[in-house]
Parts: structure tokens; C-alpha cells; sequence
């Protein structure tokens, strides 16, 4: 029994949801300021790249290699966000897109990146928490569990201890100075300047901090599919994260998060369907936007539930 | 405590203030007034940083201040209340108060609340409610409230009166009369020529983007050209 709901397609599945769940606290930062940046690809892939590079060709571990991927997107973040956030709304998201394609186009043609062919072999999480747990002495499984389907599940939970770290701080963060900063920026900006918070600053914050969320997403998911190349990080993808966000909705992190799990699982319960798989997905966008342009998880939604639940749950 | 010299300001191409001149003494009310177009919000939104001048001096205090960032302005002591008034409106009364004292760090902050309660009770009856709930004339008053929780020694009012009943402007204009005798200095821009007129100490009228005259609030009043053209004089046509 165990043994089938730990098959690695499953555990696989899973993990996709979590990487995909850490894309969406990457764009909701970003949009809790108003700024639709659609970069989140461009970021993932550096960090990707990055934390691939630092393994592969310095040996750097990989616990210190992803964070410092991070850092990497937060570097070019920091080039590419004072310019571009002199933009606002649609002219944003073209000039962030734009970048995103530019940092593919690059990966594409560097010697260090392999070009189209990508980069193999990259340090497996899976097996590097195997190899950590033989040592502990679950070389054989555990409990009829093989050693890899533990070690999957100890990756899986290394991804939900981050996911949930980042939630936390997501969430502390909210209410916080800085996050209403964040609220009267989106509301309106004018007034924000008016009250006397620096607005630029604000925004600069909170565009790498986005885009050092997503490329820690780009680095985990190298070191879990341990090949990666400039496909995996086109328009395409951008397009998926904010798809999380206009799904689930972007005014609360719970709705990216859940838009992230509804969205990694729909296609895979689709699959019975497989020939009409993203006609179903389509369709299922344009009733969203028809019946809730807000997105799944709204304050309405959540202030109907509260009241509802008899102010049981503290939000 | 102001003084502007040669402010010229634009959008691209287009200039909306050709060199004004103007001077607001330190507790004063003084007003600017002129037609839809005239350049009055340019004016306000150069002083308070939202527009870079292209060209002129804004000294308040003695310092040169045109071009800082509008927040740096408002730790100055300058305070906008916009026109439009951008109540934040899925915020709370309370909340959008707190953000207008976002930049200081005394301990006064809760007695300026008190205060403020003091002067609008309607905004402390209802300070759970979103600021989207209020009406126009409270909406004004919680952007002029939200101001002064920033302690401004210069509170700037770009049209208070707009899209107001008559009698809640008369409210209004009370209410910024008691600021200034409180001791704020006050630079008001209005439309509303009467009204502005019979609070203010200086007055300057502005026309497609110069001033074309200025004075003490009774010499504006009694000119001619302004009762013509602002106050409904004898040989308006309406």
C-alpha cells in the first residue's frame, strides 16, 4: 500500500508542486508592490545555471551552491531593476519579458552552458540524501521502503520545510512596515509618495526578493531533474508562474500557492484525457477569468470563510 | 518659509508652468487659484516632488528642495494632500492614518492620532471601516487628516472643495483655518475662487502657466480682472 503511494512518479509529482508552490511566493512578491515583472523564468534560470555551474565545475555543495544562485539572480535583479522599474504596468511586463528571453538567448549561446544541449549530470538531490542516509544506516530501505523512495521523501520534505519558511516569512513580512509599504505602493503610488514612503526603494525590495525566491526555485529544480537547458526556461514558463498567480489569485501568498498546486495536478489528472489535455486547461483559464477574475483565494474569500467558520481560524 | 523662483515644470514638450514666482510665509494660508489647466496641480506636484522641475529654485527653510524625492521632502516637513485625495480604500481609516505618520519615529504619533480623532470624530466613529466606505467629504477629511499625521510645518491642499456639497466645503475650509491657526503653514490651490479667497491671507492667480497677479486675499478679491473671471462679476454671460 505504502509502497504504491510512494512510486516516483508520485514523489516526483510532488516535488514538482512544491518547486512550483516557491514559484508562486516569487511572483506574488513581486505583484504586492503592483509591478507585474514577468522576469521569473530569467531569474530561475540563473539561479539554475548557477548553482549547476558552482557544483559541477568548483564543487561547491550544494546546500551552498542554490542560496548562491539566489544571489546571482539578485545581482542582475539589482542591474536590471532600476531601469526597469522606471516602467509601470503592461510597458513592465514586456521590458521584464523581454530580459527573460534575453538570458535564455545568452545560455543558449555560452561555451560555459553547453549551449542548446543544456547541462547534464548536476548533483542529484536524491542522491546526494541517499547517500547521506546509507551512511545513517537505511542503506537497505526502512520498513519494506526502498532507500531511494526514503531518500525521495526526505527531498520532499527538505522542499516543504523551505516552502514553508519562505511562507512564514512571506507572511511576517506582510505585516510589517515594509509590507504596508508594499500595500499603499500597490493601492495607489501617488498617495504612497505623498505619506512619505520611498517608493523606488520599496519596489527595488521587492523585485529581488522575488527574483532571489525564484532563482533558489531554479537551482532546487537543476539539482532534482539534474539536467537543465534554455528550453526549460522560456516564455513558456513565465507564463505558467503567472498563470499560478492570476489563478489562485495574487492579493493573499495563499492563492499562488494553491494556484501552483491546482495547476501541477490538473494536467497530470488530465492525462486520462491526454489529446484534449490543454484544451481542458484552456477552457478552464477562461471560466476562471469569466466567473473569477480575481482569482481563487481573494481578502472577500477569505473574510467569507472567516465569518462563515465563526472567526475560529485567525486568518 | 517657501519661495519659489522661476519654476518651470512640463510634460515632454509641453509646459505647464512658464517661470512662476511665489512666496508663502511661515503661518500663512496662502492660495493659488486659476481655471481647469491653469498649471495649479503641476505646481503642487513639483513642490512636492512627484514632477522634477526642469528649471527654478523651490527654497523652504532656506534650503534648496526642487528635485529631492518626494519622501525626502516630506521628512522636510512638507505634506501633499493630492488632489483626487487617494484615500487608500482597502485599507482601513485607522491604517490609512498610521501609513501618513509611515516616516516618523517619535514617540507623538498616538497623541497626533488623538488629535485628529479630536477634529473629525466622524473618522474615529468609523475607524474600522475600509476608507472606500466613507463619503467624499470624510474621504477629505481623512486625507487631511492622514497629513497631518506626517506633523507637517507646510501642508499642501491641492482642491479640497472638489466634487464637494457646498456645505461640507464650509466644513472643510473651517477645519483648514483652525490647522493654520494651530500653527501650520498652509498653500492652498482651489478652483473655488470665493471660498479660497475668504480664508487666505496672500492669494495668486494663475493663468495657462505664469501668475498674472498676486496680493493680499481682500486686493485679489476686489481686482477687476479675478471678480470677472472667478467670482462672477458683472459682465459674466452665464
Amino acid at each position: 500500500m505504502i509502497n504504491s503511494l510512494l512510486n516516483p512518479y508520485y514523489l516526483q509529482i510532488g516535488m514538482f508542486v512544491l518547486i512550483n508552490a516557491i514559484l508562486g511566493i516569487s511572483i506574488y512578491l513581486t505583484l504586492a508592490t503592483g509591478q507585474l515583472s514577468l522576469g521569473n523564468a530569467g531569474f530561475m534560470s540563473i539561479g539554475a545555471y548557477s548553482s549547476a555551474l558552482l557544483t559541477i565545475k568548483l564543487g561547491l555543495p550544494v546546500y551552498l551552491a542554490i542560496p548562491t544562485g539566489g544571489m546571482a539572480s539578485v545581482l542582475i535583479a539589482l542591474i536590471i531593476g532600476f531601469p526597469a522599474l522606471r516602467l509601470n504596468g503592461l510597458y513592465l511586463a514586456i521590458a521584464t519579458l523581454g530580459f527573460g528571453e534575453v538570458v535564455r538567448v545568452i545560455f543558449l549561446n555560452l561555451k560555459i552552458t553547453n549551449g542548446a544541449l543544456g547541462i547534464s549530470g548536476i548533483p542529484s538531490l536524491n542522491v546526494l540524501t541517499g547517500n547521506v542516509l546509507s551512511t545513517l544506516g537505511f542503506a537497505d530501505g526502512f520498513a519494506g521502503i526502498s532507500l531511494q523512495q526514503i531518500s525521495n521523501c526526505a527531498v520532499l520534505l527538505i522542499l516543504l520545510v523551505i516552502l514553508v519558511l519562505l511562507l512564514f516569512f512571506t507572511r511576517r513580512l506582510g505585516f510589517s512596515r515594509v509590507g504596508r509599504a508594499f500595500a499603499a505602493i500597490k493601492a495607489d503610488e501617488t498617495a504612497a509618495q505623498a505619506m512619505g514612503i520611498n517608493t523606488t526603494y520599496f519596489k527595488i525590495l521587492a523585485f529581488i526578493l522575488g527574483a532571489f525566491i525564484a532563482g533558489v526555485a531554479g537551482g532546487l529544480s537543476a539539482h532534482l531533474t539534474f539536467y537543465i537547458g534554455p528550453k526549460d526556461f522560456d516564455y513558456h514558463r513565465t507564463v505558467e508562474i503567472l498563470i499560478f498567480a492570476v489563478f489562485g489569485g495574487s492579493n493573499l501568498v495563499w492563492g499562488p500557492i494553491l494556484g501552483a498546486l491546482l495547476l501541477t495536478l490538473l494536467p497530470e489528472f488530465l492525462r486520462a484525457a491526454s489529446d484534449y489535455r490543454m484544451m481542458i486547461y484552456g477552457a478552464i483559464l477562461v471560466a476562471m477569468m469569466a466567473f473569477r477574475p480575481l482569482g481563487l483565494i481573494s481578502e472577500e474569500t477569505v473574510r467569507f470563510w472567516r465569518t462563515k467558520l465563526g472567526r475560529r481560524s485567525s486568518e | 518659509m517657501l519661495k519659489i523662483e522661476g519654476l518651470v515644470t512640463g510634460y515632454g514638450s509641453i509646459k505647464a508652468l512658464k517661470g512662476i514666482d511665489l512666496e508663502v510665509p511661515a503661518g500663512s494660508i496662502v492660495s493659488l487659484i486659476g481655471a481647469n489647466g491653469a498649471g495649479k496641480t503641476t505646481a503642487m506636484k513639483s513642490l512636492s516632488g512627484l514632477l522634477k522641475p526642469e528649471s527654478g529654485r523651490i527654497i523652504y527653510k532656506g534650503k534648496q528642495i526642487q528635485g529631492l524625492a518626494p519622501h525626502k521632502i516630506v521628512s522636510l516637513g512638507i505634506s501633499l494632500v493630492p488632489e483626487g485625495r487617494n484615500i487608500l480604500s482597502q485599507m482601513t481609516i485607522l491604517e490609512n492614518l498610521e501609513m501618513g505618520a509611515y516616516q516618523r519615529k517619535d514617540g507623538q504619533v498616538a497623541a497626533d492620532l488623538r488629535s485628529v480623532f479630536n477634529r473629525f470624530p466622524v473618522l474615529e466613529e468609523r475607524k474600522n471601516q475600509l476608507g472606500g466606505t466613507l463619503s467624499g467629504g470624510q474621504q477629505q477629511m481623512l486625507a487631511i487628516g492622514r497629513a497631518m499625521m506626517a506633523k507637517p510645518d507646510l501642508l499642501l491642499l491641492d482642491e479640497p472643495s472638489m466634487g464637494l456639497a457646498p456645505m461640507v466645503v464650509a466644513d472643510i475650509f473651517k477645519v483648514i483655518k483652525e490647522i493654520n491657526q494651530e500653527g501650520a503653514t498652509v498653500l492652498l490651490v482651489e478652483q473655488n475662487v470665493r471660498q479660497a479667497l475668504k480664508i487666505a491671507h496672500y492669494a495668486y492667480v494663475l493663468e495657462t502657466g505664469k501668475i498674472v497677479y498676486n496680493g493680499t486675499a481682500e486686493e485679489v478679491a476686489a481686482n477687476p480682472r479675478v471678480k470677472e473671471a472667478y467670482l462672477g462679476g458683472s459682465k459674466t454671460t452665464v
